[in-house]
């Protein structure tokens, strides 16, 4: 035993014939009204059968579609490797940087070691000259003689000057 | 490999260029020198040839001629030697050495009389000249110079 709902679904679908068709069609309280929803509701059906259907494409579409996503994946492919590939190669700590780094840092060092030392301890240049720390003469050979010294840096000569001394003849400048 | 030389030979080039003070066996030359003014000057004496200009500059000769020398390797910093001519000796005495330089203790002697007594800090960088007795019309100096 249908329902009202079941015989009225197959009759909007067409379903319904003879003896079962002209007994429901006799129950309708508005023929007229129950018509025009029975077209509308085929339209609807119709509308949405040709609407949401999926295309069925065509063999040439299909295998252009299949090709183009090939392409795009082997690009993709392409891409991830190369960027792969750059990122290995462009770091910028490669072996050979970093000796010159480490040459460059070393020599930087020194030089600024050596300048610093240099401005910090003017009086160091002294201790690359010979000093005389001091000098006597024998007042009994010598009784006016005198002593003194003096550096000139610019020739890194020390000199130790004496006056007085007693004066010799020729003679002693043999060898 | 190649490539490293090619990296550690100028550091470490550059790091002993720049330490001071590194030294080994060096060899003092002593002489007694008579410094004159002739017509005709001889060469200066090849020991002397660095600071021939200081010696013209400062004592205004222009001949200076070797009357006797020696050469001394110091090994310890702790020699003596003695440097003579025929009437005046130089008894050099080594006290020790430091950094960059020897302590000395000079003695001058005309024959056996001490005429000059001086304590000095002799550079490797830096010769001593000590003006001695006039001898004639010359002048005798005493050089000392780390070669």
């Amino acid at each position: 035993m249908k329902t009202f709902e079941e015989k009225w679904t197959a009759w909007v679908d067409g379903q319904l014939s003879g003896r079962e068709l002209a007994e429901f069609e006799a129950s309708l309280p508005d023929k007229a009204g129950s018509e025009a929803e029975k077209q509308s509701a085929r339209k609807l059906r119709q509308l949405l059968r040709n609407e949401l259907s999926l295309r069925t494409l065509t063999n040439e579409e299909f295998f252009s579609h299949q090709l183009r996503e090939r392409i795009a994946q082997e690009s993709g492919e392409a891409r991830r490797t190369s960027a792969g590939r750059g990122s290995e190669t462009s770091t910028w700590w490669t072996i050979p940087r970093l000796l010159w780094t480490g040459t460059v840092s070393i020599a930087v060092f020194v030089i600024c070691t050596v300048l610093v030392m240099h401005e910090k301890n003017p009086s160091e240049e002294s201790q690359y000259l010979t000093q005389i720390l001091n000098a006597r003469v024998d007042p009994v050979v010598s009784p006016n003689a005198t002593v003194s010294m003096f550096e000139v840096k610019q020739d890194r000569v020390t000199v130790l000057w004496t006056e007085g001394l007693q004066s010799l003849p020729a003679d002693y400048a043999a060898k | 490999m190649g490539g490293v030389s090619a990296y550690l030979i100028p550091v470490v080039a550059l790091i002993l260029s720049a330490t001071p003070g590194l030294k080994g066996a060096e060899t003092v030359w002593s002489g007694l020198v008579i410094a004159e003014n002739v017509a005709e000057p001889q060469p200066i004496p090849a020991e002397l040839t660095r600071i021939e200009g200081s010696l013209k500059k400062f004592f205004g000769y222009n001949q200076f001629q070797v009357i006797g020398q020696s050469q001394k390797t110091l090994k310890t910093g702790q020699e003596d030697w003695l440097a003579t001519s025929k009437f005046f000796g130089l008894h050099v005495d080594a006290r020790g050495e430091s950094e960059a330089n020897y302590v000395l203790n000079l003695k001058l002697y005309k024959e056996k009389e001490l005429l000059l007594e001086t304590d000095a800090k002799l550079s490797k960088r830096s010769p001593l000249v000590i003006k001695g007795p006039q001898v004639g019309s010359g002048q005798l100096l005493l050089v000392l110079v780390v070669q």
